[in-house]
């Protein structure tokens, strides 16, 4: 905790974490296998259950071997053709296109694919398309003439239609880190739990994420649209 | 023929495939001449390629031996992403041509992952193997699909993948660095620790305070870890099994993927999760850092209230 804090490289503060608990708690460093296998009084060592432990959870890092396919798509357009798709979206307000986004968003998380949305999507379209749009229910011409503070939340909530559709939607796909994760730190407490029923379960999660966040970007739609009416 | 057949569509067959590619990683960033650090990087790659491999027959000292080297490699700063190869003139041009059929080999990851699963389960076998052995065909049939549509070779197949891959750096281990590190915890017995101290705090015996008191720590050491990822094997342990699982014989289906996603909540909530909330903050020109955080406060909150109520009410209506 007080590592991460500092800045180390992550992974590092992770193993020393791991060696520190273990040898606080009275766990050898290294154990000779031949006498644990003999089930002989002797603790596993720390060196031993790092090395089991990192293997039986391989699984969690299995979406490596994804990179090569997803590289070359990329490589030949993947990125462009999805944002031909957000163009195509058709929305007057700026809430309804966060609704859309969020939407898309969730739509790619449980296809499998894991991608840096703020810089691939946010950046360079959805907030171009939003400012667009608040130009055109504000009745501008230019940015320059749109509240500064209503900018700011157009910016704050686009980022925040990224973050909702990338966070609850990863979770419907059985192929991404964070549902392997619990697969595997589950497993490693001695229960075996099922991808799918996982799955099953965080379908209601992803549909209240999907609703309040369109209440939140539907709302400040209403606000606006009151504000410029008075 | 059956037998054959097991050995083949097994997890064994996807981890060596796994090695596979990422030592074909490593050779590439070994032959790279520009890259700044093309032998620390490369056996980074490389050791983690050999443990996917051979990982299930090493000897265990010998694969924890190999993680604290690319730890030490990673601490001395080798592990950094090598310069991004460049886009050909003729790439960007069959680019334009293939236009949406660019998404088939990505769509054959899930469907072909799907399928495996399908089948896995009518054959009465384990539907979770089936996804996981799916992802590895379905990763190799996505690789040929894409080679065959881009009229592209496997070195520059490998090159894509590998950009991905170091782009990304060393954080790609974490995940499965912290599932051990759960496991290390439960041993050391940090999570009867926990346990114990909320015991003191909440009622022995009632479920409703200790969903509570589950969501609300998981969100809380997000806040302070920035990761979702860090926060889930402390508080399984620590919470999860010792107070909800086994007193009340919860589904660890349910409370698990339920206490992950309540973990996003804090995510976000915190600056410490930089990557989502404050790095968009400065890609998007915002005034004040703080802006996305200030957002995403009331939603968060709401869904860590859903949370609490979803978790309490399965558990207790399907008992």
């Amino acid at each position: 905790m007080v590592g991460l804090l500092l800045r180390l490289r992550p992974t590092v503060v992770v193993v020393v974490a791991a060696v520190v608990t273990g040898l606080l708690s009275g766990m050898p460093l290294y154990a000779p296998e031949a006498a644990a296998a003999a089930g002989g009084p002797a603790r596993e060592g720390l060196l031993n259950m790092l090395g089991r432990t990192f293997a039986d959870n391989r699984l969690v890092s299995l979406f490596i071997i994804t990179f090569p396919a997803i590289g070359l798509c990329e490589r030949f357009g993947l990125q462009e053709r999805a944002a031909a798709w957000i163009r195509r979206i058709r929305a007057a307000t700026v809430g309804r296109l966060q609704v859309v986004y969020q939407l898309f968003r969730v739509l790619v998380g449980a296809l499998g694919l894991r991608l840096n949305g703020h810089a691939a999507f946010v950046r360079p379209l959805v907030l171009p398309m939003s400012l667009g749009a608040a130009e055109a229910q504000a009745g501008v011409a230019d940015v320059e003439l749109l509240d500064a503070k209503r900018v700011e939340e157009i910016k704050a909530t686009d980022a925040a239609a990224e973050n909702y559709g990338n966070f609850y939607g990863q979770n419907l796909s059985p192929v991404q880190p964070g549902i392997l994760l619990v697969y595997g730190a589950l497993k490693g407490l001695g229960y075996e739990v099922s991808l799918w029923r996982m799955i099953l379960f965080t379908t209601p999660i992803v549909l209240t994420s999907i609703v309040l966040g369109a209440l939140q970007f539907l709302w400040l739609d209403r606000r606006r649209t009151k504000a410029s009416g008075a | 023929m059956a037998r054959a057949a097991a050995v083949i569509f097994s997890l064994g067959t996807v981890y060596l495939v796994a090695g596979a590619v990422l030592a074909c990683f490593a050779v590439l960033t070994f032959a790279d001449r520009q890259h700044p650090r093309r032998w620390g990087a490369g056996a980074f790659w490389l050791i983690l390629g050999i443990i996917f491999g051979v990982g299930g027959v090493l000897p265990h000292w010998v694969t924890g031996a190999l993680v604290i080297a690319m730890v030490a490699l990673d601490a001395a700063g080798q592990v950094r992403p090598g310069p991004a190869p460049e886009r050909k003139e003729e790439q960007a041009r069959h680019a334009r041509e293939l236009g949406d059929r660019i998404f088939v080999p990505v769509l054959a990851l899930p469907v072909v992952t799907f399928l495996f699963a399908l089948a896995f389960r009518i054959l009465g076998l384990d539907a979770n193997r089936g996804a996981l052995v799916g992802l590895g065909f379905g990763s190799v049939l996505a690789m040929l699909i894409a080679m065959r549509l881009t009229r592209s070779d496997a070195r520059t197949l490998m090159s894509e993948g590998r950009r991905l891959n170091e782009l990304m750096g060393s954080v790609n281990i974490l995940p499965q660095l912290l599932a051990s590190l759960g496991v290390i915890f439960a041993a050391a017995k940090v999570g009867d620790f926990i346990a114990g101290g909320i015991v003191r705090l909440v009622p022995e015996g009632h479920l409703f305070l200790f969903v509570v008191a589950n969501c609300l720590s998981v969100a809380l050491l997000v806040m302070v870890l920035g990761n979702t990822f860090a926060a889930f094997p402390v508080i399984a342990a620590g919470v999860l099994v010792p107070l909800i699982i086994r007193p009340f014989g919860a589904d660890p289906a349910l409370v698990g993927i339920l206490t992950l996603s309540a973990g996003a909540s804090g995510t976000l909530m915190t600056p410490m999760a930089a990557n989502f909330n404050i790095v968009p903050a400065a890609l998007l020109g915002m005034k004040s850092e703080y802006s996305v955080i200030r957002a995403q406060v009331p939603v968060a909150l709401g869904l860590l209230a859903v949370h609490v109520l979803l978790m309490w009410s399965l558990i207790r209506f399907s008992r």
